[in-house]
């Protein structure tokens, strides 16, 4: 069920006749709707325009941030760590709804019920018990990879500076592929039984099922999760907070941990520097977001 | 043997090996927390590691319950969850049955408004949110933490509320009104039983987001007098030793009424979920 959906408004049971601009129906409906409205302006808008504001009457703090020697650092991990992120989430996501419809499983729903665990669980709890479990000397990770003799020596996850980032990716991923499985198994499941019938009195072969029926199916929703994902992992700070800190030496750090940092330092010019940067960047994907929306909307009605 | 006949058990015994290695990599750490609360000191640190314990005990549960800051902790966290779900529930039932029973100019805006709201990233909003709640003078209080939890939680219980409302027929409350009620009458005696289960759903989801919540959580409510619950449970790592006994006992705390609630509400909560909740 994707949000789409839910504004799509026509032919449904229950919504009245539109009321002319004026009428009573129009005058209600602005009123219900305000109280939400008002608090999510206070709550979004107000500050976003706070930041603004204060980052453009001050913008030596963007000269300190676009100078610093750490600069080009964090902006390749935020790029690394979404890339990772959102590729490996997809590939489980789509491997893990695919294995659900297959034919040979019993208990399907007990499954997907067991596979959702890792995102309903709070994100405190998972990155503290991964990062018990990647522990070089106690975790059962290393002991496990040494004793069935994948690697020689314990792997330094989170202290090792060319794996932490992977490392914390991978617990991303971990957290963010059950939401893939369901957004693609809900897909999936709105694709009527004929056109298999069809593709398979065609002749068609397994992967030309899948090409031609599967994929255009769920283009749209992999689209949307796609953004969802990316929009998680550049504002993902739990995680990476919790395990490592942005740690060792800023290799795990990227820019919704350097704004923290900044938070806790005080620097409040360099918060809004970096803040503006991060809705910069988010802008960018909220606008792709509302016309994939919008191009839905169209393709529903 | 033709190849059908070979390619069916093949393919029966494939699906259940990927069954195995997806539930493997989903839940060996769930698996390891449960294990590792249940060990006593001596063998979590033992080398080499085991997965289960040799001697199970219930000292970690007992210190983290007598000895931690966590139960305090959890009741902050049930206060702000509480206060979080009321306050959503009201904002979001008011504007969730605009969006369902009235069409008019700008609905459309308005509703888009809510939905991107939900896509500003939480750190861009940590500065002047702070000064915000400074002003108020409600830093530090569960009321504060309620109140810059909403953000997460309003847009997406607008959505859910406004489907339940669209899925209930309007005849029902025309109905009521004919007999001579007025529109408030029809909500209240006929819509709200008929949403009742769904908005509790809806409230329960609410009350879960601000339980996961630490960003805003870790910022907002400091000292232990509003504290929740995943911020207490950082506290049980100091900067060169971390009780994981308590900790992972903690965790399990924290984990159980989630995964309950879930299982109860599966139904409900999916569809909400899979609209592009913004998790921090």
């Amino acid at each position: 069920m994707s949000t789409a959906q839910t504004v799509r408004r026509a032919d449904r049971p229950g919504s009245r006749p539109a009321g002319r601009p004026g009428t009573g129906a129009t005058r209600r409906g602005i009123a219900l709707m305000l109280p939400a409205a008002i608090l999510m302006a206070v709550l979004t808008v107000v500050p976003v325009i706070a930041v603004l504001d204060r980052a453009l009457s001050d913008t030596e703090a963007f000269g300190r941030l676009f100078d610093a020697p750490n600069f080009g650092r964090v902006m390749l991990n935020t790029l690394v760590w979404t890339l990772v992120s959102v590729a490996g989430a997809l590939l489980i996501g789509y491997a893990a709804a695919l294995l659900l419809r297959s034919p040979f499983l019993r208990l399907t729903g007990v499954w997907r019920g067991l596979f959702m665990i890792p995102w309903i669980i709070p994100g405190v709890v998972g990155a503290t018990v991964w990062r018990w479990s990647l522990s070089s000397d106690y975790g059962l990770v290393n002991h496990w990879l040494v004793q069935s003799g994948l690697i020689e020596q314990p792997i330094a996850w989170l202290s090792n500076p060319d794996v932490v980032l992977y490392a914390v990716a991978l617990i991303q991923i971990w957290t963010t592929a059950p939401f893939v499985m369901l957004m693609v198994s809900a897909a999936l499941t709105g694709i009527p039984a004929e056109r298999y019938e069809a593709a398979r009195l065609d002749g068609a072969s397994g992967w030309q099922t899948f090409a031609y029926i599967v994929l255009p199916a769920i283009r749209s929703t992999t689209w949307i999760a796609v953004l969802t994902l990316v929009t998680w992992a550049l504002n993902s700070f739990t995680i990476i907070w919790v395990m490592t800190s942005g740690g060792p030496a800023g290799a795990s750090t990227i820019l919704p941990i350097q704004l923290y940092q900044a938070f806790q330092r005080g620097d409040q010019s360099m918060v809004s520097a970096i803040a503006v940067l991060q809705l910069a960047i988010c802008a960018v994907f909220v606008a792709i977001y509302a016309r994939a929306m919008r191009s839905d909307l169209e393709e529903l009605s | 043997m033709t190849r059908s006949m070979f390619r069916r058990p093949l393919f029966a015994v494939l699906t259940w090996v990927a069954l195995a290695v997806v539930l493997v990599w989903t839940l060996w750490p769930i698996v390891l927390m449960i294990f590792t609360s249940f060990k006593p000191g001596n063998e979590i640190f033992a080398i080499p590691p085991t997965l289960t314990p040799k001697h199970w005990t219930l000292d970690n549960y007992t210190s983290v319950f007598t000895e931690s800051s966590m139960p305090h902790a959890l009741v902050n966290s049930i206060v702000v969850g509480l206060l979080v779900a009321a306050a959503t529930l009201i904002f979001c039932f008011s504007a969730g049955y605009a969006l369902a029973r009235f069409k008019f100019k700008g609905a459309r805006s308005v509703a888009l408004f809510i939905l991107v709201g939900q896509l500003v990233p939480l750190t861009v909003l940590l500065l002047p949110l702070y000064q915000m709640v400074n002003k108020l003078q409600l830093l530090d209080t569960t009321i504060g933490l309620a109140f810059v939890h909403l953000t997460i939680t309003v847009p997406l219980v607008t959505w859910m509320i406004r489907n339940q409302i669209a899925a209930i027929p309007i005849s029902l409350e025309e109905a009521a009104e004919i007999d001579g009620g007025s529109r408030f009458d029809a909500v209240s005696y006929v819509t709200l039983p008929i949403a009742a289960p769904g908005l509790a759903a809806a409230g329960m989801f609410a009350f879960l987001q601000s339980w996961h919540e630490f960003l805003f959580a870790s910022v907002f409510a400091t000292s232990e007098s509003a504290r929740t619950a995943p911020v207490a449970l950082t506290e049980f790592a100091t900067e060169y030793h971390v009780d994981w006994g308590s900790t992972m006992a903690a965790s399990v705390v924290l984990t159980v009424p989630v995964v309950i609630v879930f299982i109860a509400l599966q139904r409900y909560l999916i569809g909400g979920l899979t609209s592009g909740a913004v998790k921090g």
